[in-house]
């Protein structure tokens, strides 16, 4: 012990560590009915953080070429002692950030934690969640299969329908009239370095945000109390609140734990519940695999562009509604928080997962 | 509450030893994974005998081939004579050059000089270079 209080010593003599840690630590007090739903940014880190580590890890056996991807994922697959595993985590970590993350804009929504001047914490939380459909999009087609080829076509295809400059959108996305080696190339650019560094900018914009701000707290119970603003900045306070650690650390760590339990018992278990059979193939760009389907969390947006009879207002019905969810907060400017006295918006809100399952269910059996 | 004969230090004491155990333990699991994923994976051929058919090394030339992952070279001295050697400089590691005219292999790097076998002829070079067994099969040059 007294070789750790040597080190805490020098450390606090060089950078006030005791004093860091009692503020920010300790002595950072978080609202006293703070809930399970309020770790989902710490899961999301830690996922995020695992994306990274395994994506590192998987660079330095992959072959961004149209001629070598294939055989470098399969060679990652089936040689490389743990590749397997270290692709698995990557392919289903993608998978699990997403529920994560529905989870997380779903509490948020739902407890209006969107209110009280944080407009800029959930329009920076809602470009993340675009940003990880991005990555999520750009990775799919990086092991250059058959659902990798297909998905990407029809994903990419999708801005055609834009009046005039659609056609060019199209072949700017790809960098040329079809998927080829330039979309490989610019999708690899975009998932490996570009959207993740836009999303650790964001991220830290993100943690800013909540930070300065301060947490807005569970709007349940007979003491709570909808916040009056003040005509200034204001950080919101919460005495006699619970110190973030070590108690809320330990909630912290025991929800990463169950969603790192989730993500390894698919990778174990079920490592085949994200991938059909045309993933399993090499590309041709000659042969389309019929029901060719986008991931789970694309199909709503799949099957919106269907049930419309023109592609252009199924787009708009799409850039619309993701306008109105990333406008929210500026549309939303009642101070009432609590459900119970919310019922259109809960209506809204129920109405509007009901028809995200319902939509997103009827594309996968189209 | 019952008064507890454990006291709040030594049942910090214990958490802390069980929660560094738990975190030695998931590290270890996470690092073995990791280590072996980094390994070096396909360095050269099993059996490390490299077949080089016999007119790729005229009289008095050289071929340069990988052995083992690493680089090397087979002389044909005169008529016949075949010699092998590890391409790789025992100075620093660089790759050594062919000096036709000379007959001798020069480290470009720092100068290194060998004979047409491999011996040190001058520069820093401290041992000679590895040499490789060859053996003549008809049109083939089996080395390794």
């Amino acid at each position: 012990m007294s070789a750790v209080k040597l080190v805490i010593d020098f450390l606090d003599v060089r950078f006030g560590v005791r004093d860091l840690f009692a503020k920010e630590l300790s002595g950072y007090l978080l609202p006293k009915k703070v809930n399970a739903w309020y770790t989902l940014g710490a899961v999301l880190l830690a996922l995020f953080g695992l994306q990274i580590a395994t994506g590192i890890l998987l660079l330095v056996y992959y072959v961004p070429h149209v001629d070598q991807a294939y055989a470098s994922v399969q060679f990652i697959m089936n040689e490389i002692p743990y590749g397997w595993l270290m692709r698995m985590l990557h392919a289903v970590g993608a998978n699990v950030i997403v529920i994560a993350l529905l989870l997380h804009m779903l509490s948020v929504l739902f407890m209006a934690s969107y209110k009280g001047r944080r407009e800029f914490t959930w329009l920076s939380g809602f470009i993340l969640f675009n940003l990880a459909m991005g990555l999520c999009l750009t990775g799919y087609l990086l092991p250059w299969s058959q659902l990798s080829f297909w998905a990407t076509t029809v994903a990419t295809d999708a801005p055609g329908a834009i009046p005039v400059v659609g056609e060019l959108a199209v072949e700017f996305l790809r960098g040329g009239p079809t998927v080829d080696n330039q979309t490989l190339g610019r999708f690899f650019a975009l998932h490996v370095v570009g959207m993740p560094l836009l999303l650790l900018g964001l991220i830290g914009f993100h943690l800013f945000c909540v930070k300065r701000r301060g947490i807005s707290p569970p709007p349940f119970g007979a003491e709570f109390k909808n916040a009056e603003l003040l005509p200034m900045f204001e950080h919101e306070e919460h005495p006699g609140g619970i110190p973030f650690f070590p108690n809320y650390v330990v909630k912290d760590a025991a929800m990463i734990c169950f969603f790192l339990a989730l993500q390894l018992a698919i990778v174990f278990y079920a490592p085949t519940l994200f991938f059909p059979a045309s993933a399993f193939e090499p590309a041709d760009p000659f042969v389309t695999p019929p029901g060719i389907k986008p991931e789970w969390y694309f199909l709503w947006a799949y099957q919106t562009l269907k049930i419309f009879p023109n592609e252009l207002i199924g787009l708009g019905v799409q850039g619309a509604f993701m306008t109105f969810l990333a406008l929210l907060p500026f549309i939303d400017r009642g101070p009432e928080r609590r459900p119970a006295k919310r019922p259109l918006f809960v209506t809204c809100y129920v109405l509007g997962i009901l028809v995200f399952v319902a939509i997103s269910v009827w594309g996968h059996y189209s | 509450m019952e008064a507890s004969d454990v006291s709040p230090v030594q049942r910090r004491t214990f958490l802390m030893v069980m929660a560094a155990a738990v975190g030695g333990v998931l590290t270890a699991a996470a690092a073995w994974p990791l280590l072996r994923f980094l390994s070096p994976v396909g360095a050269g051929d099993a059996a490390g005998k490299v077949e080089i058919a016999r007119e790729q090394v005229p009289v008095g030339a050289v071929h340069f081939f990988q052995h083992r992952g690493r680089p090397a070279v087979v002389l044909q001295q005169t008529a016949g004579q075949f010699i092998a050697l590890s391409a790789v400089c025992t100075h620093l590691g660089c790759v050594i050059s062919w000096e036709a005219a000379k007959g001798e292999f020069l480290c470009p790097c720092h100068g290194g000089r060998f004979s047409s076998e491999g011996q040190v002829l001058g520069g820093p070079p401290p041992s000679p270079l590895e040499s490789l067994p060859v053996v003549v099969d008809g049109g083939l040059l089996i080395i390794g």
